[in-house]
């Protein structure tokens, strides 16, 4: 079993590594980037949007371009490096498996991350002209 | 104690039970990925007809392996490959291949809203995503 921030590291790896890759499909299918269904439909960015694009620029060092399009991609790409460790011991068997949080714990990182989506979703609207 | 157990508090941390997201992913990308494959080739290759072709070619693949395979057996191929098994929350049985069809359709919830409905199985007390909820499933270690 491994924690949630686990769970995105190696989620992150490999978009990390589908990111690195991504040119080259775009390349041979002149897309653009995973499509936001809220901005297709409405042309309102959502918290997520850029992601993609931010992710490719990570990967290939482009680190001003990445914020400039999604500081939530830098956030990702924190996580995974800090969580990385745990999860190369845990896999290794060198960690005990995590430890669950209590109920109020939980709710304090829900409201957490309620705060990081909100400030990232008024990020995006800036970045396309809503505000 | 008939089905599979469902309460407890959703305010607790999700019990060992449940198949863990990573897992799923993982199950979801061998689903897709011999789509994925063949769209980039066809979208390379840039043929009408083509484009087509791997459209029913990728109809009858995830009709067979989501629907048939998965709605039978609650193990499609990338269930099989992660170890998983879609059941039901009340019967703890196979959906049957209707109910694995409404379910995918359902997943376009996940999807509109933008993308959040496949990470709820990180948190969500009994790991469902939107599509789980709607059609009452769960995903289990096999």
């Amino acid at each position: 079993m491994y924690s949630v921030p686990e769970h995105i590291t190696m989620f992150g790896t490999g978009a990390a590594l589908v990111g690195s890759v991504y040119p080259m499909i775009m390349a041979h299918t002149g897309g653009q980037g995973i499509p936001c269904p809220l901005r297709t439909l409405t042309g309102v960015p959502c918290p997520f949007c850029g992601m993609t694009t931010a992710t490719v620029a990570l990967t290939h060092g482009e680190w001003a371009t990445a914020a400039r399009t999604s500081p939530l991609a830098y956030l990702a790409a924190g996580l995974v490096v800090a969580t990385a460790p745990v999860l190369v011991a845990r896999t290794a068997g060198r960690a005990s498996p995590p430890r669950a949080w209590s109920a109020a714990a939980r709710q304090r990182t829900g409201r957490v991350m309620a705060v990081i989506v909100a400030a990232s979703w008024i990020f995006q609207l800036h970045r396309f002209g809503f505000l | 104690m008939t089905g599979y157990p469902t309460d407890y508090p959703a305010s607790a941390a999700p019990v060992v039970p449940y198949a863990s997201w990573i897992q799923r992913v993982g199950a979801y990308v061998v689903d897709v990925l011999p789509i994925w494959i063949l769209d980039i080739i066809g979208v390379s290759i840039g043929h009408a007809s083509l484009s087509l072709l791997i459209d029913l070619i990728s109809l009858v693949y995830i009709g067979y392996n989501r629907w048939y395979l998965g709605g039978t057996t609650g193990q499609s191929f990338g269930k099989k490959a992660l170890n998983l098994r879609l059941i039901s929350e009340q019967t703890g049985q196979p959906i049957g291949p209707l109910m694995a069809f409404v379910r995918d359709i359902c997943h376009i919830l996940d999807t509109i809203a933008c993308f959040v409905g496949w990470l709820f199985p990180l948190w969500d007390a009994k790991r469902q995503t939107f599509a789980d909820k709607i059609v009452g499933t769960v995903v289990i270690p096999a």
